[in-house]
């Protein structure tokens, strides 16, 4: 019996090289069931950064392209202007979206591309093993924040908030792993979004056990306290 | 066909067009701004034509990469630090056998250098991106080269698959000259690599060691079955050289003037790659080996000596150097050192 | 006959490098090879701008030379930046109004003011053109091409560039 996977998902390349309990393995399983759904496919190209997403390079029967760090959305940009029928996803990190390609972020917030990013948040950078993202909270502890982040009249960066700052047509939303439903209904309204011409944002808050050094129980604990730094829901 | 009076930026625009680019991502930066702006004004009365200014050198190269995986002949223009930028997405395109065409306006450096003139990113555009050179790099000595050299980066990257690169300077961008435009005899299509049915999964990140191997040794055989096909250069003088000058670009037309100019008794014969990558390697042996004295002219402190001699390695041979970084070199120069050099052999 | 190295050297906005143009223009359209080229550092206004024309009947290679054949110079400033292109056989013509050197010296400025202050370059285009091989109706087919657009947006614009040419060659 076939498990319930998407339909545009490659069965070979399954189980994932994801780590055991990444909650990223739920973020791209509802992306492929949202692809189902809109019967978009053949139209879909999958773009992916080098972070953990690199892992996704062979997850779908999808037209895919794994970028550099931080270049996915410059390269979906170039694709989607040259083949507007095309429906382009850019899934990258905090790491990809908020520091190496901030101004990538800010451009195409500006120009109002009619690209989807769709940004797996889990505060740290996980591929190279837990450093400090623009998204790793106050005093949180990373391999590159021994004692704690320092804050220096700052806060973790709010990715949606300095998206929805910038444009006021895009659809910016954050979502959770740990709201499955409120998550696939944020993908899917995104990329509905992609096809009316506009920017669609989509950050995912995600669990990263591995970096986090949490079992499953600490895990979702910790994923339900970011939420304070991280409010979920539309950005109107 | 007549000739015209035009700027190098615009005849590279127009060369493009010819070789049906659709598509032109790019940043300003001189000397390579007009080009940007020409395609610009083009975009502007032609819907079938897309342009977009980006955020940064890296969007733009990024940004052709997307555009030609759609199936777009697409290209960017850079210079100086904006070239050091680029060569992040050249690195990829390299990797993943994309065929992207840059036209790169040399201008002095390292860093921020002048905005006018040099032939110091020869190292930079011929294996940039920490990769083996699998790309074409092409060198205009002349604006009708320019034109003509533009046409052929989009055919060769099309039919091959390597990034091309037209590797000129701010002179030639920036100078006014008569040029004729001649319609190109042949076009190569493009088509998406992306494919409209069907998928492919592209990567250019690898898990273990052995797998890149196996697509780097795939790169290097295809690179070496099309080398005879793309390899090109000029030998210009004595069919008996005594001293043979090693030059290209501009600086290589200065050469041949000031070769023109010697005495018939002088043997001194040119060399000139058009072609810097691939390099025309046994040419340039066999014609080196029956000379006594090699003698390196560029704007630049040897970038190019240094290919031709990775090239030559193995010829016993006296060199010598007329290396002026950044600064243009005019036929009486080339003309003073030749003599020179020729008189101490 | 040889190339005729032509070096324009003056303050950026003077219309330097709009006669080095049109007389690369006059001398293409004559059927003759010519080059020209811009040389300017990174201020968008203001500073030295250096213009560089050569006029030959062969082929040119190169857009710059070691030596001008004919050095016009337009203000104080430039003499520095272009002192390196000074050669044994230079002739210099100089505005005079605003500088002295040695050569020819035309009160350009001064002549330029029963005109309009912006055609001074213009006189000196119509004496320089005296002392090269290229026709003066080429020279005003090259400023057609050349300020084409300008003319027709202001056509009095038009009238008071030509009446400054026919002064300048006529000096």
């Amino acid at each position: 019996m076939r498990p319930n996977f998407p339909q545009c998902y490659k069965i070979d390349s399954k189980p994932s090289k994801f780590c055991p309990g990444c909650s990223q393995t739920l973020i791209l399983k509802n992306l492929g069931f949202v692809i189902d759904e809109l019967k978009i496919a053949s139209k879909v190209v999958y773009g992916c950064d080098i972070g953990c997403m690199l892992l996704s390079w062979d997850f779908f029967d999808l037209n895919t392209v794994q970028t550099h760090h931080g270049r996915t959305g410059p390269t979906m940009v170039g694709l989607k202007y040259a083949a507007p029928e095309r429906i382009v996803i850019a899934y990258m990190g905090d790491g990809g979206a908020y520091a190496i390609g901030a101004q990538h972020l800010v451009a195409s917030s500006m120009r109002n591309d009619p690209i989807t990013m769709i940004i797996c948040n889990n505060t740290v950078y996980a591929m190279t093993g837990g450093q400090e993202a623009p998204t790793t909270l106050c005093n949180e502890i990373t391999t590159s924040t021994i004692r704690g982040r320092v804050c220096n009249g700052s806060r973790p960066l709010l990715g949606p908030e300095l998206v929805r700052s910038l444009n006021k047509k895009a659809y910016v939303a954050r979502g959770t792993t740990l709201n499955i439903s409120q998550m696939k209904n944020f993908i899917k309204r995104a990329i509905l979004h992609q096809k009316k011409g506009n920017f669609s944002f989509l950050e995912i808050l995600s669990g990263c056990p591995i970096n986090w050094k949490t079992d499953a129980r600490e895990t979702r604990e910790f994923l339900k306290e970011i939420e304070k730094t991280f409010p979920t829901g539309e950005i109107p | 066909m007549k000739k015209e009076f035009l700027m190098g930026s615009k005849i590279a625009v127009k060369a493009a067009l010819s070789a049906g680019a659709e598509a032109f991502f790019g940043y300003p930066i001189t000397p390579t701004t007009e080009i940007l702006e020409f395609w610009a004004r083009e975009a502007e009365n032609n819907k079938k034509l897309l342009f977009l200014q980006t955020e940064d050198e890296m969007a733009a190269g990024f940004a052709t990469i997307g555009a030609v995986l759609s199936g777009k002949k697409s290209f960017t223009a850079t210079a100086g630090p904006g070239n050091v930028l680029i060569q992040d997405a050249f690195g990829m395109a390299e990797a993943m056998r994309i065929p992207t065409v840059a036209i790169i306006g040399q201008r002095g450096g390292p860093s921020t250098g002048t905005v006018i003139y040099s032939q110091q990113e020869v190292t930079l555009t011929c294996f940039g991106g920490h990769g083996e050179g699998h790309r074409i790099v092409y060198s205009p000595s002349s604006l009708d080269e320019l034109y003509q050299l533009v046409i052929k980066a989009f055919n060769s990257a099309w039919q091959y698959r390597f990034p091309a690169f037209i590797l000129t300077d701010g002179y030639l961008l920036k100078m006014k000259d008569e040029v004729l435009l001649k319609k190109p005899e042949n076009l190569i299509a493009s088509s998406p690599i992306l494919p409209k049915k069907g998928f492919v999964n592209l990567r250019n990140c690898y898990s273990f060691e052995e797998e890149l191997y196996e697509v780097l040794e795939k790169n290097e055989k295809d690179y070496q079955k099309i080398t005879p096909k793309v390899k090109d250069f000029e030998i210009f003088g004595s069919k008996n050289p005594k001293i043979l000058v090693f030059s290209h670009g501009i600086i290589a037309s200065s050469v041949k003037a000031a070769i023109s100019s010697l005495p018939k008794s002088m043997k001194v014969a040119l060399f000139r790659p058009i072609t810097l990558r691939p390099f025309s390697q046994k040419e340039a042996l066999k014609v080196a080996s029956i000379s006594k004295k090699i003698l390196f002219v560029e704007s630049s402190l040897g970038q190019f000596a240094r290919i031709v001699k990775d090239n030559l390695f193995g010829l016993k041979i006296d060199y010598d150097f007329l290396y002026k970084p950044a600064l243009g070199i005019t036929p009486e120069e080339i003309y003073q050192k030749i003599k020179k050099s020729y008189y101490e052999t | 006959m040889n190339n005729t190295h032509v070096l324009i050297a003056g303050e950026g906005g003077q219309g330097v490098q709009t006669i080095a143009e049109i007389l690369a223009r006059a001398a293409f359209l004559e059927g003759k090879h010519s080059t020209y080229i811009p040389n300017f550092g990174v201020e968008q206004r203001g500073g030295v701008s250096i213009a560089f024309a050569q006029i030959s009947d062969k082929e040119i290679v190169f857009p710059k030379f070691d030596k001008a054949d004919i050095m016009i110079i337009l203000c104080h400033r430039a003499i520095k930046r272009a002192e390196r292109y000074f050669g044994k056989k230079t002739l210099y013509i100089y505005d005079s109004t605003l500088l002295k050197h040695k050569g020819i010296g035309i009160k350009a400025t001064t002549l330029a003011k029963s005109l309009s202050p912006k055609v001074f370059n213009m006189i000196i285009l119509g004496f320089l053109s005296t002392k090269l091989p290229i026709k003066k109706q080429s020279v005003i087919r090259g400023m057609e091409e050349v300020l084409g657009k300008k003319f027709r947006k202001n056509p009095q614009i038009r009238e008071l560039n030509l009446k400054a040419l026919d002064i300048g060659s006529k000096l």
